[in-house]
């Protein structure tokens, strides 16, 4: 029979596997609605870095900030755009986190509904798209909350609604922003169909390899 | 003797403390069970199962533009006499079809155990006739729904699905986000909270920012 | 209240994330076609699997036979498939030993039909058995019914089926519901209604 200890260390991994997948739903209700700042309050002040598509590598707490203050929405004092929508269903989330309970990591199937400009991410006339991705992203527990230290967005595809991924793969990814540029660059940016994977983080359950 | 009485209370105290996570734990578990079979139900034309998902001292059902529902007699309006046909055989044309996903639900349980808040979202794919005509649909919406604890069982306590979009596939939700919906005849009153896209409404969230609380 | 009980209900709750765990693995292992790591989620006492209208393949040497048909060529970057899990409902049994699952597959595609390359819209739904061998949780039955696969360009009113799954020339027997829309067969949930029959 196990002990008091062992319990609340088994309990302790189940609560901290629940909050991370809350924590992660969360980030894509604040990213449906454009509530950027809310977005960043989800990072850690430690973060590490947020890397989606080909915008390149954003570093830090700071570079989080500029990543979606700065760039996604085009400024602390931008409007939003009538019309604008990106919504991404946070799907099959596998959340592993390190025998310390303090870190953890976890990896996303991203599938998002669009209406957005694709000459670059504020210009032009909106346009209708599928778009399709994987996370694979790091958590740290702060002051018993966890948050998201590394943000990592693997694009599949982007494409336009009347063509489908096969005729026309990505759309309005022309490499990272001149204007609000990154601390580095894309890492892996090899959407359909270049069959390139993003291999996952988690061990295998039975072989664990 | 004494050093064995603290222990004793130290340990009595420290079960009770798991006690309240595992069952915090368990809690949340079943709430996303109940919403996901919900799912299954609803896709299957379950109306029956669904009804006896809801308490007896339900709230009320809300779904897109449909109206508002009072209570479980309201809850037995919707599902049973309108969805169900009253229970009458009804055959629905082997074509029509809808598949409402369940997906990412946000689970908050209130601190005294007996009610929680859920938000989830659901991606639609469907078959419908709008007037004399079948129509291929995609459709996005949202839950936030209340649920209550009565004899160890959870169960739905307030429903409300509100429609982003539901869009012809031949068109895609820019070119037409809004198609073949209607309110309900039979509704206790108007919806409270239709705003599809492109409108810009957000449905409120039933929780804090859990880094910032506010 | 005691340590014993409230072990039973941890286990309970590990035992339901555990499995949610396995099948979005197999999920995330299917999708990249990694043979080998689909193959080490199944028990050695696997009952049979069964994918779309493939036929039933029984045992682990016949899920081994089906998987290695499907998953175990090299292909090109421009065949994928991404099947999604999602809204998982997990039952363990009260003897914590076996437990079922349901779930659905939103998915999409791009593969070849014929000559041709097409991209498709997949939906499909799981009843899963799944048992504990030495700790572990493991598939012991994989049945996956198609819903519907049309293309992109049509729609699943217009094009239910792109094509008619056959059985593979090597399946142990005849699929058992290979039923896709617009046949209006449901299959049966595994899982209890969580309030009248809990």
């Amino acid at each position: 029979m196990a002990t008091l200890e062992e319990l609340q260390k088994r309990i302790q991994r189940l609560e901290d596997i629940k909050q991370i997948e809350k924590l992660q739903r969360i980030y894509g209700y604040y990213h449906d609605y454009e509530e950027w700042e809310k977005v960043v309050d989800l990072y850690s002040d430690n973060a590490e870095s947020v890397e989606e598509c080909d915008y390149g590598v954003y570093k830090g707490k700071e570079g989080v900030r500029r990543y979606y203050i700065d760039l996604l929405k085009g400024g602390k004092d931008a409007k939003p755009r009538v019309g604008y929508m990106s919504i991404g269903m946070q799907i099959q989330g596998v959340v592993t986190v390190d025998p310390d309970g303090r870190n953890a990591k976890g990896r996303w199937y991203g599938f998002f509904v669009e209406a957005r400009p694709i000459l670059n991410l504020h210009d032009g006339e909106l346009r209708q798209l599928w778009a399709h991705g994987i996370y694979e992203n790091e958590y740290v527990k702060e002051d018993g909350k966890w948050k998201i230290k590394k943000l990592h967005f693997f694009l599949n595809f982007r494409t336009p609604y009347e063509d489908g991924w096969l005729k026309t793969p990505v759309v309005g990814h022309n490499g990272p922003d001149m204007n609000v540029p990154p601390d580095a660059p894309p890492t892996n940016f090899h959407p359909f169909p270049s069959g390139v994977h993003f291999p996952p983080h988690f061990k295998h359950p039975i072989t664990g390899k | 003797m004494h050093k064995q009485v603290l222990l004793q209370r130290w340990s009595n105290m420290n079960l009770e403390e798991l006690e309240k996570q595992v069952q915090l734990q368990e809690d949340i578990q079943e709430i996303e069970h109940l919403q996901r079979t919900y799912g299954y139900y609803f896709d299957n034309h379950m109306w029956q199962e669904i009804v006896d998902l809801f308490s007896d001292n339900a709230e009320s059902v809300e779904i897109i533009d449909h109206g508002l529902f009072y209570g479980k007699k309201g809850v037995r309006r919707i599902y049973w006499d309108m969805f169900a046909g009253g229970g009458k055989p009804r055959q629905w044309p082997a074509w029509e079809q809808w598949s409402v996903i369940q997906i990412g639900g946000v689970v908050d349980v209130s601190p005294d155990g007996k009610t929680a808040w859920g938000r989830w979202q659901t991606w639609l794919t469907e078959s419908l006739p709008l007037g004399a005509f079948p129509h291929n649909e995609w459709s996005h919406g949202y839950y936030e729904n209340k649920y209550v604890k009565e004899d160890g069982k959870w169960k739905f306590s307030k429903l409300h699905w509100n429609d982003t979009f539901c869009t012809p596939i031949e068109h895609g939700w820019l070119k037409n986000a809004q198609l073949g919906w209607m309110p309900l005849p039979d509704a206790d009153a108007p919806p409270t909270a239709f705003h599809p896209y492109p409108s810009g409404y957000h449905v409120p969230y039933h929780y804090k920012n859990p880094i910032t609380g506010k | 209240m005691n340590l014993e009980k409230l072990e039973k209900q941890v286990t309970l709750l590990e035992d339901i994330q555990e499995i949610e765990n396995l099948q979005k693995l197999y999920g995330y292992y299917f999708d990249y076609s990694m043979f080998p790591e689909v193959m080490g989620l199944f028990s050695e006492n696997t009952d049979s699997v069964e994918v779309t209208g493939h036929g039933v393949f029984r045992g682990k040497e016949g899920a081994r036979r089906m998987y290695e048909a499907m998953l175990a060529t090299k292909r090109s970057g421009w065949i994928f498939f991404e099947i999604m899990q999602s809204q998982g409902v997990v039952d363990i049994a009260t003897d914590g030993k076996t437990a079922t699952g349901c779930w659905y597959t939103p998915s999409f595609e791009c593969r070849p039909f014929g000559g041709a390359q097409r991209q498709t819209w997949q939906f499909g739904i799981y009843d899963n058995e799944y048992i504990k061998e030495n700790g572990k949780w493991y598939f012991k039955k994989l049945r996956w019914s198609l819903i519907f696969w049309t293309s992109f360009e049509s729609g699943f009113l217009k094009v239910p089926r792109l094509t008619d799954d056959l059985a593979f020339p090597n399946a142990d027997a005849s699929p058992t519901a290979y039923h896709p829309y617009p046949s209006r067969y449901h299959v049966p949930f595994p899982f209890k209604h969580p309030v009248a029959d809990a």
